[in-house]
């Protein structure tokens, strides 16, 4: 048993590695194959001269073939060095570990709220119970998921920061400038996970074995939170993936408009700035959360289905 | 795509803060508060752009010019007149055959590490800057007359010059020519970067630096060498200034309306009724000197090459009706490749041209455009008259992609002339430069100096000469207006050039002029921007009333 164990487990590490490698390389490819070349966004809108170039061109060893630089690039990443930045002249270590907390935080703490959201709501309105209620929930829902984050943000700022005062609108100064940030961010993903999980309660809630909790003369709510609301998770546990890559992508925005540092913003600057390091960085450390995410999916999805368990 | 989200998102935005602030008075509120100047407190401004680096020998961004000063000093500067004056140097001299520049430094000047300012401090900066791959665009352009850098005494240096070069003297008023301590110099931890350990002579002293969010500067209380064109001498009124990094120029001014922060810079024209209608705020704005933002003609290929379609474009646009529709009344009309804040500024210009859509017609006829496809532009040679405008999107701001639209439509209903405008990624733009795919080029530059940025631009040697001009008459008269001293006898020389290339070859369509906005609370006092540049100054005059 141990040893099955031990073989699944170094099965995700050597799949999570191949992962890895995919995502450096794709990300690689596609800032190679993107147009313009790293020196002509160095130099800018600036002066450009031959010998401008040679120092830059020098300065990066942009001179070597593109294969023997993306040779580096991984023999370096796997030693865990990073390098340093093009644009900002730092190391990639530096600029992202001093960015890393604020998306963190801001990424956790939206997905906690957007989660409990979900769960209220499917709770609160699955089932034929309150109609009305439902009908109102499921299109403020639609109204969430398809407005864009940058709207939600801007609105939530007029009203709640720059009318009544409640919150500031930038920096990372405690507790009270995550709100609004963790809010905007947090709706759509609420507004998405009610629906899968309203779904999922709705469909337990017509199986035979609720009928036989309720014939066991189970309150409704325990009929809800004990068997049909597990039911239903499942497939928001699957839903793990797309919810990271929402924070991620919603970070770059949601940081630019409440003036929050963090990776969004660099990982924005790299992009456009052909910022190969930061690029190849920022890429391979998403990927690698993105593993993990995953294999706790998978995790959690062996705890809540037993079925799964078995085979 | 950011740009492209920007816009859209400002676009939404703004009705909805002028909703919120719901006023339509013009009055100008008064230019300062009320009230003596006092020392002590803290502020915080809402700036748009968060600087690349904090080394001024770096500076590459307009936008970050008022954080230079707060911590680091040049050897000269420029008054309202645009005069150049002394500031750490107490004066220079330069030699008969302009060939050197012996420049005399002021006494009792400390970096905030306690290094005292020397000659050989000077030299130093100097010789770091051209070092190999230190800071190569300032080695190839400002500096490459530059042959040595000479201590004559612990009080003098000497710049001794390949070529008469007046050019020197801007870059000792320039932020890349600012001044950083010798040991910073030698030992900071990131020096390319800047940050904390890399010090100036400057009134404040930066202490905290967290990127994304904010930068913060303390009074240097020891400080006691303040230029002539300051308001005041002795240290900073503010005991402090935060600085943060707000994007969204929506989010700024909501900012600032709310009490927030009590400065902002980069106010939109949409959002100027929102601040003239406040009571507790106010408008200033100041026009940047330098190059006007303009439309550069790609005259190497049809059908630019023609000067009958350059002159017809030019005629095809009624700048002003297209910036009262774009900025309100915000724009100023820019007549000439140079701002009308130079001195070089040639006012003949005025008037000369633009705004007639029936002379555009007659000069496309005359250059063979004569047919007309099925959607109403012209062809010739069953070819339609187009040409490509290409913008990138790091660069486009004050809306230059929404005026581009409305060149746009106005070249196609007035002229039947065709353009395509593409915002693109930095680096498709370099590209479409680099293998000539284009036909106009925007562009505007804030150099102090406008010589300067009409050597990057018309030389045919010049880093982003985008017109692909190469014109002998054109390069003889830069080269002349960079080696005469006599600013009277540069001015005359700038004025030919500019007649010679607006005005005879229509090498551009010059739009509007480049100007700063600040928004302030009328609590704050000593609010102003930075003389001849034209950008917000640093920090050193303000102060909060009561």
């Amino acid at each position: 048993m141990g040893r099955v164990q031990l073989r699944a487990v170094l099965r995700r590490v050597a799949a999570g590695v191949v992962v890895l490698w995919v995502a450096a390389t794709a990300a690689y490819l596609a800032v190679l194959a993107a147009p313009g070349d790293t020196v002509d966004t160095l130099i800018g809108d600036g002066a450009d001269t031959p010998q401008i170039r040679a120092a830059i061109i020098a300065e990066w060893g942009l001179d070597r073939p593109a294969l023997l630089q993306y040779l580096d690039y991984l023999w370096r990443l796997a030693h865990g060095d990073l390098g340093r930045s093009y644009l900002l002249q730092r190391p990639v270590a530096e600029v992202i570990g001093e960015q890393l907390a604020p998306t963190l935080i801001l990424s956790l703490a939206a997905a906690t709220l957007g989660v409990l959201l979900a769960l209220i709501i499917a709770a609160v309105t699955a089932g034929d119970r309150r109609p009305w209620l439902r009908r109102l929930s499921s299109g403020t829902e639609l109204l969430l998921v398809s407005t864009p984050p940058f709207l939600i943000g801007l609105v939530l700022l007029s009203v709640l920061s720059f009318r009544l005062g409640l919150f500031p609108v930038a920096g990372d100064a405690g507790p009270r400038a995550l709100v609004l940030p963790a809010v905007t961010l947090a709706l759509p993903i609420a507004g998405l996970l009610a629906q899968v999980l309203r779904d999922g309660v709705d469909r337990a809630l017509d199986e035979p074995f609720v009928l036989t909790a309720r014939a066991r003369g189970l309150r409704e709510g325990v009929v809800l939170a004990r068997h049909a609301l597990r039911h239903a998770l499942l497939p928001a546990v699957t839903l793990a993936g797309w919810l990271f890559g929402t924070l991620l992508g919603g970070a770059v925005i949601i940081e630019q408009v409440f003036g929050r540092p963090g990776l969004g913003q660099v990982t924005l600057t790299a992009v456009t700035g052909k910022d190969m390091p930061v690029v190849l960085a920022v890429v391979t450390l998403s990927a690698a959360v993105y593993v993990v995410v995953n294999t706790a999916a998978d995790l959690v999805s062996l705890l809540v289905d037993p079925r799964l368990r078995r085979s | 795509m950011p740009a492209r989200r920007t816009s859209a998102l400002t676009a939404i935005v703004v009705p909805i803060l002028l909703l919120a602030g719901c006023s339509t008075a013009t009055s100008t509120a008064p230019a300062e508060a009320a009230g003596e100047p006092r020392s002590g407190g803290t502020l915080t401004w809402a700036i748009e752009t968060e600087p690349i680096t904090l080394n001024p020998h770096q500076y590459a961004q307009a936008k970050a010019r008022l954080l230079v000063w707060n911590s680091f000093e040049s050897l000269l500067t420029y008054d309202e007149q645009g005069r150049l004056v002394p500031w750490l140097a107490t004066g220079w001299q330069a030699g008969a055959d302009g060939l050197a520049y012996t420049v005399t430094l002021r006494d009792g000047v400390r970096f905030t590490d306690g290094t005292p300012l020397d000659a050989d401090a000077v030299k130093a900066n100097f010789d770091k800057l051209r070092e190999e791959g230190y800071a190569p665009g300032v080695a190839a352009v400002q500096l490459r007359n530059l042959k040595a850098v000479e201590v004559v005494d612990p009080r003098t240096v000497r710049l001794v010059l390949t070529a008469p070069d007046v050019l020197i003297l801007d870059f000792l008023a320039s932020p890349q020519g600012a001044l950083i301590s010798p040991r910073s110099l030698r030992e900071a931890t990131n020096l390319k970067a800047g940050g904390l350990d890399v010090v100036g002579t400057g009134p404040f002293i930066l202490d905290r630096y967290l990127p994304g969010q904010e930068l913060h500067y303390k009074r240097n209380p020891d400080y006691d060498w303040a230029p002539p064109t300051a308001s005041h001498t002795g240290p900073a009124h503010l005991d402090g200034i935060t600085y943060r990094f707000l994007k969204e120029s929506a989010v700024r001014v909501g900012a600032l309306t709310s009490g927030q922060v009590q400065l902002v810079e980069g106010v939109p024209a949409t959002d100027v009724p929102l601040i003239d209608g406040h009571p507790q705020l106010r408008l200033i704005r100041e026009l940047n000197s330098g190059s006007a933002f303009s439309y550069y003609f790609n005259v190497s290929r049809a059908p630019f090459d023609d000067l009958r379609v350059r002159q017809a474009f030019r005629e095809a646009v009624d700048v002003p009706t297209l910036l009262t529709a774009v900025y309100q009344d915000t724009a100023t009309r820019a007549w000439s490749v140079i701002s009308p804040a130079s001195p070089f500024y040639d006012k003949r210009l005025e008037g000369s041209y633009g705004g007639d859509a029936a002379k555009a017609n007659n000069l496309l006829d005359a250059a063979g455009w004569t047919q007309r496809d099925a959607d109403g532009y012209r062809t010739k040679d069953g070819k339609r008259l187009t040409v490509r405008l290409i913008q990138a999107a790091p660069f486009v701001r004050d809306r230059r992609d929404v005026l581009a639209q409305a060149v746009q439509a106005a070249v196609k209903q007035s002229a039947g002339i065709d353009l395509k405008v593409s915002l693109v990624d930095q680096g498709t733009a370099v590209k479409a430069f680099d293998t000539n795919e284009y036909e106009v080029f925007e562009n505007s530059r804030a150099d102090t100096d406008a010589g300067a940025a009409l050597n990057l631009l018309l030389h045919s040697a010049g880093g982003i000469n985008r017109t692909r001009v190469h014109d002998a008459r054109v390069d003889e008269l830069l080269e002349q207006g960079q080696a005469t001293a006599d600013p009277a006898a540069r001015a005359d020389i700038y004025a030919q050039l500019q007649q010679v290339v607006v005005a005879e070859q229509a090498l551009v369509l010059p739009l509007y002029a480049p100007a700063d906005q600040i928004a302030a609370s009328n609590t704050v006092g000593g609010v102003r921007f930075e003389p001849t540049a034209g950008v917000p100054a640093s920090a050193y005059d303000l102060w909060i009333g009561q």
